[in-house]
């Protein structure tokens, strides 16, 4: 009954066309946003903000540009990881090696050359397709890597490439309480999250998706597929370069490049499986699953095991951690191939007419 | 008929031969097309006929013959300039874009026209807006002639076959073409929706004057609605005319209904 649509009559195409057309879903979003920016500081504890929601919202970005890449583009990329490598590395660079660069502008600097990065990796798409260009993205993965180690100029010649990342000062203020971490990284994946929802609802994101369903049809109708696919790894890029750096800046304060391994690579790739590929909130749902789960399990199994008065070792529940983490993610798939942001569709599409069947 | 005047040859095709490797898929083929007529290919499978629409906007390029279009020759082009030079199509298997509502799928044939860039449309600002609106009254009017109102934000995988023909035919349209090529519109279809479609290719053709090239098996479909009709067979075109002509060709009759009938 809550969520009716019904009597919700749009009488002007700029109404039809708002970003939640739906009101329940623009209070929904507000609502969502006012508890993130002014309830959770008040709740939640510095362990909360810097091992919970800090790599969430870092991670959620990251799967964010793939899933433009991959969701909307159709392009499939096993290189998310080090496009946020180059993000982190470039950020640091700049704000290295320019004097006084507000931080703002070297993150969107490293964001940037990312998506430099991403183009240039990119230019296989024109030629190949699906799994191929997998593999030849999976290149980047571990090109970026070895680049990064074997030059020391990019690391400030520290050993093994380990980087130390510089003070967060924004107007003169140095962040250091992790709820300031959290606020500033929160409020650029707002910005980006609903950037991202203008493109895939623009004549870009169109163009994006015609791409990916139908090529031979994309082109006919006048698309032309290398600059369209480009953009898509431009942004796609630019997105995980962004993460790469509040990863680097806002997470863990000092990263290697062995830390953008493959593992993280596909561990994005899952986030959109699980989430949704082709959905912005999927990407949310998504890492929220993949990163979240383990932890509550970390909680929930000892607890339960509490319960029953069964002795388990650690090293057992952390078995049994995994073999259910595994077990999970099947039972999505299978019962919803198409990810978590579906099923929450198909929930809303149900409510809809609740109590009713049809 | 309507008052449609049939004008200048806006397409002409002289001596195209096309090959992959050694198969010859079309020979020594010329033909023309004027302005505001529906010209229909016709020929038993494999003849060429889809073929001849992919050398038409550039999804093939032919190895030998010139192709005029408007008087002036053209270079070899890639499908988006055909685009750009307001040539649209539909295909024989739908191409639309599973995912996508209807009304996503029409606003992409308008994606030529639109000029605002991605910083535009992230910000959702300006031209971006303005432009979405505009093209939005634009697709409506398609949406409105092709009577597909009620369905306009349904994903059109979910749609029955017979309308996603017609809503591939309003993706084509929406680009408002000069000429349009319909690769088998009626093909898997039963008797009210072929109707249907017929419908509204004169209309289309009647209203906006649109060119309509067309590929057709239905041969009541072909002799009712087409204005000149041309006949391939194995890549060689065997008669060119009239319906009442091509009816009446000898070659035509062989090729059909074999030798010796």
């Amino acid at each position: 009954m809550l969520y009716r649509e019904a009597g919700q009559f749009k009488t002007s195409y700029t109404a039809d066309q708002q970003l939640f057309p739906i009101r329940q879903d623009r209070i929904g979003v507000l609502v969502l946003l006012a508890i993130a920016f002014l309830g959770v500081p008040l709740f939640a504890s510095d362990y909360w903000f810097s091992a919970i929601l800090i790599p969430f919202l870092i991670f959620s970005l990251a799967a964010l540009g793939l899933n433009i890449l991959t969701g909307y583009a159709g392009q499939l990329s096993l290189g998310s990881a080090a496009f946020m490598a180059v993000g982190a590395y470039a950020a640091y660079n700049f704000q290295l090696r320019i004097e006084g660069i507000p931080i703002l502008v070297s993150f969107a600097c490293g964001g940037l050359c990312a998506a430099l990065v991403g183009v240039l990796f990119g230019l296989p798409s024109l030629r190949i397709k699906g799994f191929y260009l997998a593999v030849a993205t999976l290149a980047a993965q571990f090109f970026i890597v070895w680049c990064l180690t074997k030059f020391p100029w990019l690391s400030n010649n520290s050993s093994s490439g380990v980087i130390s990342t510089q003070q967060l000062i924004i107007l003169g203020h140095e962040l250091k309480t992790p709820l300031e971490k959290y606020l500033l990284v929160l409020a650029i994946v707002v910005v980006l999250a609903l950037a991202a929802k203008n493109l895939v609802r623009s004549a870009t994101g169109r163009a994006w998706m015609a791409v990916r369903d139908m090529d031979v049809a994309a082109s006919v109708i006048g698309i032309k597929l290398l600059p369209t696919k480009l953009l898509a790894f431009a942004i796609s890029s630019f997105y995980c370069g962004v993460a790469g750096a509040l990863y680097a800046f806002c997470y863990l304060g000092s990263v290697e490049p062995d830390g953008f391994s493959l593992d993280m690579s596909f561990k994005i790739l899952f986030m959109i499986i699980i989430g949704g590929v082709g959905s912005i909130m999927g990407s949310f749902l998504g890492a929220a699953f993949i990163l979240l789960l383990p932890i509550f399990l970390d909680v929930a199994l000892p607890f339960l095991a509490g319960l029953f008065g069964l002795p388990f070792s650690s090293a057992t529940v952390s078995h049994i951690q995994i073999l259910l983490f595994g077990a999970l993610i099947m039972f999505f798939l299978i019962v919803e191939p198409h990810g978590l942001a579906r099923l929450w569709q198909i929930g809303k599409e149900k409510l809809r007419l609740w109590p009713f069947p049809h | 008929m309507s008052g449609r005047k049939i004008g200048e040859v806006i397409l002409d095709l002289q001596n195209i031969s096309l090959r992959f490797g050694g198969v010859k898929a079309l020979t020594d083929i010329s033909f023309d097309v004027r302005e505001h007529e529906i010209r229909a290919i016709i020929g038993p499978n494999g003849a060429g006929k889809s073929s001849m629409l992919n050398v038409i906007n550039g999804v093939y390029h032919p190895q030998e013959g010139k192709i005029f279009w408007r008087g002036q020759e053209r270079r070899k082009m890639e499908p988006h300039e055909a685009a750009q030079q307001n040539i649209a199509r539909t295909f024989q298997n739908i191409a639309l874009f599973k995912g996508m509502s209807v009304l996503d799928n029409i606003m992409t044939g308008r994606i030529t026209k639109m000029r605002a860039n991605f910083i535009e449309h992230a910000l959702w600002f300006g031209r971006a807006r303005r432009e979405e609106l505009e093209h939005r009254r634009r697709v409506e009017e398609v949406i409105d002639f092709l009577e597909i109102q009620h369905i306009r934000k349904t994903p059109v995988g979910r749609l029955p076959y017979g309308l996603q023909k017609r809503v591939e035919l309003g993706r084509a349209l929406a680009a408002e073409p000069a000429m349009l090529l319909l690769d088998e519109p009626m093909a898997g279809m039963n008797v009210e929706e072929k109707q249907d479609m017929c419908r509204f290719i004169l209309d289309v053709n009647d209203q906006f004057g649109t060119t309509i090239v067309l590929i057709e098996h239905d041969m009541g479909v072909v002799m009712d609605i087409s204005d000149r009709v041309v006949v391939l067979d194995y890549g060689k075109k065997i008669g060119d005319g009239v319906p009442d002509e091509v009816k009446n060709n000898e070659d035509v009759i062989r090729a059909y209904l074999g030798a010796g009938h």
